[in-house]
Order: C-alpha cells, then sequence, then structure tokens
C-alpha cells in the first residue's frame, strides 16, 4: 500500500477492506449505540460535523480514536456506518467548505431535521394501520421482509393501534428468489447487472447484460423488467429462471421514468388478454379442476370440457399443460398446439 | 401476534431507538408491558433499549456529553416499577420518514392485498400508497404487483377464520381421487402462480398444504376450529418429507435444475459425462412424478426406478397419442 486513500464521501466503501482487518479496541461500544448515538449527533448540529469531530466525539468512535495517529479502520468504519444509516432512509448529507471546496477532510455532515422526520401532516387512521400491518406480513420472507419489518417499527412509532388485531390469516407472498435482494439493491443504485437466464423453452442459460428498470409481478410471477444492453430494447425477466448470483457491473445508467413499473405491467397484461388458447380437459380429472380455476378462464356454454384460456409466454404454458399429459388437449392456436405435442413426444422418447 | 420475534440485527435495532423515542415522548407514562404489546416485541428487548437511551445523547457544545445532552428517563420508575417516563430529551422531535425500499415493500404488499376480495377498497389503498411514497425519504423503488383475479374459495377461508368455524371442501389430489376434508384454516400463502391453503386437517388428523385450484365446493361449518394460527407452527417448507415417499434418480439440465429445488433430496448431484446433473428426488407417488417430469421436457429424465420411468413415459405417450387421434 502506497498512500493512505481517504475514502470519499458518498460513495459505498470497499466491501472487503472491513471485514477482517477491523481491530476491535476496548472498551466495546455495541454497534446500534454507535450508530444511534451518530443520528443523534448530527441531528442535533445545524451546520454539520467534520469527520475528525464526529471520530473524535461521538460515542462509539471516540473510545477508538488516536489523537495523534492512524484512524483508518475507523474511517473505514465510519463509511460503512453512513452506508448503513442511509440504507434506513436516514438523509445524512455532506456538505463541502464554502471556503476549501473539494477538500475531503473539510467537508461536513449532518441531516437536515425536515428531510428526516415524517411531515406533520402525514398520519394514517387505525384502519389504515391496520392495512399496512397486513401489508407488511405479506412478505413472509425474501428480502422485503426486513424492510417491512423495519417500516412497520416507524408507523408503530407514530403509536396508532389497529383497528383489528392481525389475524394469523393474511396471505403470505413466498419469495424464494435469490436474485430479489441483488436486484432491488442495482435498482436503486442504478447499476448494471450480469446474470446467466434459463429463457423459457431453452436448454441452457445464457449470460445477459440489463440494465435493470423494475421489479414486478403478474400472475403470482416476479420478473425484472429491464433493458437488455446487447440485445437493445426492454425485456422482462422471470426471477425464478435467474441461475446465477447477480454480479454488478461498474456501469450506471440514467434513470427510467417513474411509471415504467406500471407501463411493463400493463404491456404484461395486454399481452395476457390478447393470447388465448382452446384447451379441451378429461373429465373430472386433475386439468380440468385447475385450468377452470386459473385466472382469466372462460368455460364453453355448449361444452362444459372446453375451455378458453390466457397466457403470457407460450413456452411456460407449454410446460404447464405437457404436464397435465392425457388430461388437456390443445386446440388452438396451432404454435401452442405443437409446442405441448412436441414435449410430450421428447417425454416419453426420453423415458422409452 | 403469534409470530416469532427473530433477532434483531444492528440497523434494525437503530430503527427500533428511533422509532421508541418519539413513541415515548407521546406517553408521559407508560409501562414496559405496554409498550412491548405495542411493538410486537418482548419486554426485555424494551427494557435493553430503555437502557441504552438513558444514557445516551448529543456531544454537545463541550463535546463531553454532559447531563444536559443526554436523554434521561426517571430510574425508579423504571427499575422499580417497570415503567417508563422521559425526563429529559435530546436531537429527536419526530418519527423518522420511511426509506424508500420500506415504502416501496408496503407499497408492493398493498397492491398484492388489493387484488384480494376483502380489500377491494381501492381508493383507500390508492390513497395510502400515495402518503407513503410522500413520507418516504426519497421515491420508493421501482416495484409493481398486478391485481389479479383470485379464487372465490379465498372469501370463504376468510369467512370461517373470521368466525371461528371449520371450512370443508371437496378435494382432488393428484392422484385424480376426491376426498371430502374439514380443515381448521391456518395461513394462506401464495408462490408464483399457486396459491396454497395450510391447515389442521380433521382426516388426517394433522397439518397439511392444500392447492386452493383442487378446492372444490367450500364451505364454512358450524363446527368450531379446534386449532387457531399461532396454536400450531407450521413447518417452513410447504411439503413435508414422509417416510412413504419414493426416491427417483433424475438426470437434469444443470441451468433447469432449479425447478427440481423442492423435490431434492440431501444426496447432493454429481455431473455426467454428458454434463447433467445426477440427483435424487423425493415424491409421494408416481402421480406427482409424471407430472412433473412431463412439465420439464428436454431438461429432466428419470434414470431409475425402471417402474418410475415407465409410468412417465406411459403418460406422456398417452398424452401425444391425443394428439395423433385427434387428428
Amino acid at each position: 500500500m502506497a498512500t493512505q486513500r481517504t475514502p470519499s464521501p458518498g460513495t459505498p466503501a470497499d466491501p472487503a477492506a472491513g471485514t477482517g482487518t477491523r481491530t476491535p479496541a476496548p472498551p466495546r461500544i455495541p454497534a446500534e449505540e454507535r450508530l444511534f448515538s451518530l443520528v443523534l449527533a448530527l441531528l442535533a448540529s445545524d451546520n454539520g460535523l467534520t469527520k475528525s469531530e464526529i471520530l473524535s466525539t461521538v460515542q462509539g468512535y471516540r473510545q477508538r480514536y488516536a489523537r495523534s495517529g492512524d484512524n483508518a479502520n475507523l474511517e473505514r468504519q465510519f463509511e460503512r456506518d453512513k452506508d448503513d444509516i442511509r440504507e434506513l432512509g436516514v438523509p445524512l448529507e455532506t456538505l463541502e467548505s464554502p471556503t476549501d471546496p473539494g477538500n475531503n477532510q473539510n467537508l461536513r455532515y449532518r441531516i437536515p431535521r425536515g428531510d428526516y422526520e415524517l411531515p406533520t401532516d402525514i398520519s394514517f387512521s387505525p384502519e389504515e394501520t391496520t392495512l399496512l400491518n397486513l401489508a407488511a406480513m405479506v412478505w413472509r420472507e425474501g428480502s422485503l421482509s426486513g424492510e417491512s419489518r423495519r417500516a412497520i417499527l416507524k408507523l408503530r412509532s407514530l403509536g396508532v393501534t389497529s383497528t383489528e388485531p392481525v389475524l394469523g390469516y393474511a396471505p403470505r407472498l413466498r419469495v424464494r428468489d435469490a436474485a430479489f435482494a441483488p436486484l432491488s439493491s442495482a435498482l436503486e443504485k442504478r447499476v448494471i447487472v450480469k446474470f446467466a437466464y434459463l429463457k423459457p423453452g431453452e436448454k441452457d442459460a445464457r449470460t445477459r447484460t440489463v440494465a435493470p428498470i423494475a421489479l414486478i409481478q403478474q400472475q403470482g410471477r416476479w420478473m425484472l423488467h429491464a433493458e437488455d444492453q446487447d440485445a437493445g430494447g426492454t425485456r422482462n425477466f422471470l426471477l425464478r429462471r435467474i441461475v446465477s448470483p447477480i454480479t454488478a457491473t461498474s456501469k450506471h445508467f440514467e434513470p427510467f421514468p417513474a411509471d415504467a413499473a406500471q407501463l411493463a405491467l400493463d404491456e404484461l397484461e395486454r399481452i395476457w388478454h390478447e393470447r388465448t388458447a382452446v384447451v379441451e380437459v378429461e373429465q373430472g380429472s386433475d386439468a380440468a379442476t385447475r385450468l377452470q380455476k386459473r385466472p382469466g378462464t372462460t368455460v364453453s356454454d355448449t361444452d362444459p370440457t372446453t375451455l378458453l384460456l390466457h397466457y403470457t409466454d407460450i413456452n411456460l404454458f407449454a410446460d404447464e399443460l405437457a404436464g397435465f399429459g392425457p388430461e388437456a388437449l390443445v386446440r388452438t392456436p396451432p404454435e401452442l398446439r405443437d409446442a405441448v405435442r412436441s414435449r410430450l413426444e421428447v417425454t416419453a422418447a426420453d423415458h422409452g | 401476534m403469534a409470530e416469532r420475534t427473530p433477532p434483531l440485527q444492528a440497523q434494525d435495532k437503530l430503527t427500533f431507538l428511533l422509532s421508541l423515542v418519539p413513541y415515548l415522548m407521546d406517553h408521559d407514562r407508560i409501562s414496559v408491558t405496554d409498550v412491548a404489546a405495542h411493538f410486537g416485541m418482548k419486554p426485555e428487548q424494551i427494557r435493553d433499549a430503555v437502557r441504552l437511551i438513558g444514557v445516551s445523547g448529543v456531544p454537545g457544545d463541550t463535546a463531553a456529553y454532559q447531563h444536559g445532552d443526554l436523554f434521561d428517563i426517571a430510574w425508579d420508575d423504571f427499575e422499580d416499577n417497570d415503567e417508563i417516563v422521559l425526563t429529559n430529551r435530546v436531537a429527536i422531535d419526530d418519527s423518522p420518514r420511511f426509506s424508500a425500499r420500506e415504502a416501496s415493500a408496503l407499497i408492493a404488499g398493498l397492491q398484492y392485498l388489493s387484488a384480494l376480495p376483502e380489500h377491494a377498497d381501492r381508493a383507500a389503498i390508492a390513497s395510502l400508497m400515495a402518503k407513503l411514497s410522500r413520507g418516504a425519504s426519497s421515491a420508493p423503488g421501482q416495484v409493481a404487483v398486478a391485481s389479479s383475479e383470485t379464487d372465490a374459495t379465498l372469501a370463504v377461508i376468510r369467512q370461517s377464520v373470521a368466525s371461528g368455524m371449520q371450512v370443508e371442501f371437496d378435494y382432488r389430489n393428484s392422484q385424480g381421487s376426491a376426498e371430502h376434508r374439514r380443515v381448521d384454516p391456518l395461513r394462506v400463502e401464495s408462490m408464483d402462480a399457486d396459491w396454497y391453503l395450510r391447515g389442521w386437517d380433521h382426516l388426517r388428523e394433522a397439518v397439511r398444504t392444500f392447492r386452493l385450484d383442487r378446492i372444490s365446493a367450500p364451505q364454512v361449518t358450524t363446527e368450531a376450529i379446534t386449532f387457531a394460527a399461532g396454536d400450531v407452527v407450521l413447518p417452513e417448507l410447504l411439503f413435508e418429507a414422509s417416510a412413504a415417499d419414493l426416491i427417483v434418480t433424475v438426470d437434469v439440465a444443470p441451468a433447469a435444475a432449479f425447478l427440481l429445488a423442492d423435490y431434492m433430496t440431501d444426496g447432493g448431484t454429481q455431473t455426467q459425462p454428458d454434463g447433467r446433473l445426477r440427483t435424487t428426488i423425493r415424491v409421494s407417488h408416481y402421480h406427482g412424478l409424471k407430472r412433473l417430469m412431463a412439465s420439464m421436457s428436454g431438461v429432466a429424465t428419470v434414470v431409475e426406478p425402471p417402474e418410475a420411468r415407465a409410468v412417465v413415459a406411459a403418460w406422456a405417450a398417452a398424452g401425444a397419442a391425443r394428439y395423433t387421434d385427434a387428428g
């Protein structure tokens, strides 16, 4: 290592730098006490504090601060703490010194009260609180469960109690997709990412490089709506079919319009309405029971075994229908009919 | 709440501290038990937080954390009566804003709920979403959930829970046979496009998972439920392994292995000369297996036992034959 590099404010600290090199110095102050003290100090200071003021005076840092010495570890700790605090929605600001712009040592940090506090005209009724509690419980697992848990703590801070106790009954959304958390973080930071994707109907995954626009859910399936950097144009990627870890690149992208998520959903809904299939099901079979209950299904007036079904992706739907074996026969459209038929022939041949 | 309380991480603890202070400011005197109930936490977690708040503050003009620069509580009331009285406060005046990601988690949750029949008040939900966006520290991220039709069965289940009466229905299992079941509903879950009811099954006298799309003629009975949510700890896995399960060896294209994740045993995988992964899966009967394999055409093949291969082959061949017969 040549020179001591001071991490520039606002950029995330090198994650590899922190772990392992941390030297815990006595007395040990719990992380939450240090973070809490930092927020209090920055909220209370109108003009902000410089890094050296923070490190030398704030509880949790001052115990480890060396007056005349190397505080590199402590500085890295401060960089990580800033990221952690900002991630919670605390607006930690950096102000350049008017007399000495560009000098990192003279940057001042503060938390402007108006941006920190919930606006006073925002309040939630007991009915709304009940709904929000239920909304938080939807995220049973996955990355949004941590977010919703913290949101509920903030909601409870306002002191409103729900109109009804939260029943154990609340539909839960199981989000197992490991891609969800890294993608929502890439969305927020506007970073271009790479991942291997198994397109429905294909046997091998291909690497995609995309600018994430929105995470959307249609018919229960989570998708990433993104701009494909190689193919150009936007695509929807099923999270379940992302088969590699998400790799962040060093490239950033410009923000997309705020209604991009809604537009992408509208487009998917339009496709779903447009694409229909006529399927004949064997009476009393599993296919008959389940396909009739598929959202949007219409049963023929003249023949209860003929169903009109909607779908978005022909390959996914063909996989689903092939699973029903002889219980379902596709009448139209021809391309779906062929897709299901050839799937069944391949399965029969592979197992013959 | 019947939910388990997970251990809090530093960020959660910080959020809790920042949320607890304004709440205490609004209550001149409040018992630890009441605070614990309100925040859905254990009393000891509240006491730990109050002890920390009681010694925290700002460096102040002297940069020495002098008495007036710290929060203070009535320590006697706290130690002797388990009551919290905040006697000095610093820095914090109000509740914190939601982070963009917190707001979008709640907004997406609301969108999901608004698809359900009992939360049909779209206008109320829309105004709530607008409030959340305004109460966030920056614009909530782009997460959107399409509203979708849901099964009418959901409304019956909701009614069953609300009235505390068992629900009964006809259930056609994947073997094609229908049975009449009576169930205490414990939870409804959805995964991808599929909805599941998890409940206490009075026929099997055990917790069972039912696909909503296999339920017909659901009705609320006049018999009271035996178990409510919270009386029973539900396993994380939707379908539990059973000693009667059949073990099947399968070769699968590596990229498609995730499709078998719910069924894989702990046996691990070996790469075959052709690049496929050989793994073992657990199925309760071949009726389920044949449907699974036929839906993974070209990417998964049963290796053994031979009976399993034969069942899958016959199922797929019968399906393909319908196209030949139908012309």
